[in-house]
């Protein structure tokens, strides 16, 4: 058990509301718009207590997007050192999932899963990490998403393999 | 002038009324044009890899091993253009309006569709494209039929000896 895990029960998160610090690594910024979608009035994700911090050391839950380029990866690091335990990121678009179009590019490392390697390394521990694919991802994905995290919704996809029967 | 401000803005809210969709206890709004994740019917898909080609983010790959030709659907970086919903000959690929697609276990974000690969009808050891596929290029060129079913080594031999046999250069004895 790591310190702090008992927070990261849904019955104990949810009694706390969830403050987010959104963190682009060189997203197209097309995700960042649908971040900026949800905080206001017509998605209002202040009606479940989400609420957008300006420094990390506030926040419980990281919004990122973006392929984490070279040039922010020494940044995202400092970031999310700097958030408290328990760290909850959510990784929002393609780009934060699985490095987007640019996912072979020299530029990028290429998505959250090279970014877990590098925290690996660096000691930072991520608590719990949601994924929310799309490009962008929808606002409503976004909130849906936040939901999972706090264990509200079951995900819903499911890993499937299908043989195909020749005819 | 000032002091009747907060009464003005008491008086557009209350013409604008609630803004605020109900999402999560409501459905979204999803127009006819909104794009989602796409799904590979297996039932059509004949794993010829025109998909894979026309990808632009890698979403889909395709892996080849002996016996299997495995097409993966990776979520996770599909940027839902739908460019793999127009190329593929036999319309096996449908775009959905599903977006819900969050998760906790990256491994969920994945979907694969494996094809067997046929024996060689010549040296019957060689494997060499999915049955379905050979089904479908048959049909489409029904001359084809001679070398369809054979593995690319058999293909070039028997083309070479096709060619030896024309110019009276390879002599085959009748059965
Ligand atoms: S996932 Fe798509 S929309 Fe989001 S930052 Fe990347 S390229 Fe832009
Ligand atoms: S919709 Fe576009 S990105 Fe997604 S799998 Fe098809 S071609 Fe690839
Ligand atoms: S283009 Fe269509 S038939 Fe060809 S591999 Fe892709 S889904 Fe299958």
């Amino acid at each position: 058990m790591v310190e702090g895990c008992s927070m990261l029960k849904p019955s104990n998160m949810l009694k706390k509301s969830i403050w987010v610090f959104h963190l682009n690594t060189g997203g197209c910024n097309a995700c960042d718009i649908e971040i900026l979608d949800v905080l206001t009035p017509y998605f209002d994700v202040e009606r479940f207590g989400i609420k957008l911090v300006a420094s990390p050391r506030h926040a419980d839950l990281v919004l990122l997007t973006g392929p984490i380029t070279r040039k922010t990866l020494p940044k995202v690091i400092r970031t999310l050192r700097a958030v408290p335990r328990p760290r909850l990121i959510l990784a929002i678009g393609a780009c934060a999932v699985g490095g987007g179009i640019w996912h072979d590019s020299y530029g990028v490392i290429g998505g959250i899963e090279a970014l877990k390697k590098v925290l690996e390394e660096q000691g930072v521990v991520i608590d719990k990490l949601v994924y929310v694919p799309g490009c962008p991802a929808r606002p409503e994905a976004i909130i849906y998403g936040v939901a999972v995290l706090l264990g509200i919704a079951k995900p819903k996809v499911k890993e499937t393999e299908v043989e195909v029967i020749v005819k | 002038m000032n002091k009747m401000k907060p009464l003005k803005l008491l008086d557009i809210a209350r013409k604008t009324g609630v803004v605020t969709i109900r999402y999560p206890n409501k459905p979204p709004l999803i127009t006819s044009e909104f794009r989602g994740r796409i799904v590979i019917d297996a039932s059509k898909c004949i794993g010829c890899g025109a998909c894979v080609n026309i990808c632009p983010s890698n979403a889909l790959t395709i892996k080849e091993t002996y016996d299997k030709r495995i097409i993966n659907y990776f979520i996770g970086r599909c940027i839902y253009c739908g460019s793999c919903a127009d190329v593929c000959p036999v319309k096996a690929i449908t775009i959905t309006k599903d977006f819900e697609l969050a998760t906790d276990n990256i491994r969920d974000l994945n979907n694969r569709v494996v094809h067997y690969k046929a024996v060689c009808c010549r040296c019957g050891s060689e494997r060499h494209a999915p049955e379905n596929m050979i089904k479908f290029v048959i049909r489409r060129v029904p001359v084809a039929e001679t070398y369809a079913h054979m593995a690319t080594n058999c293909k070039k031999r028997k083309f070479v000896e096709g060619m030896l046999h024309g110019r009276g250069m390879l002599y085959v004895e009748a059965k």
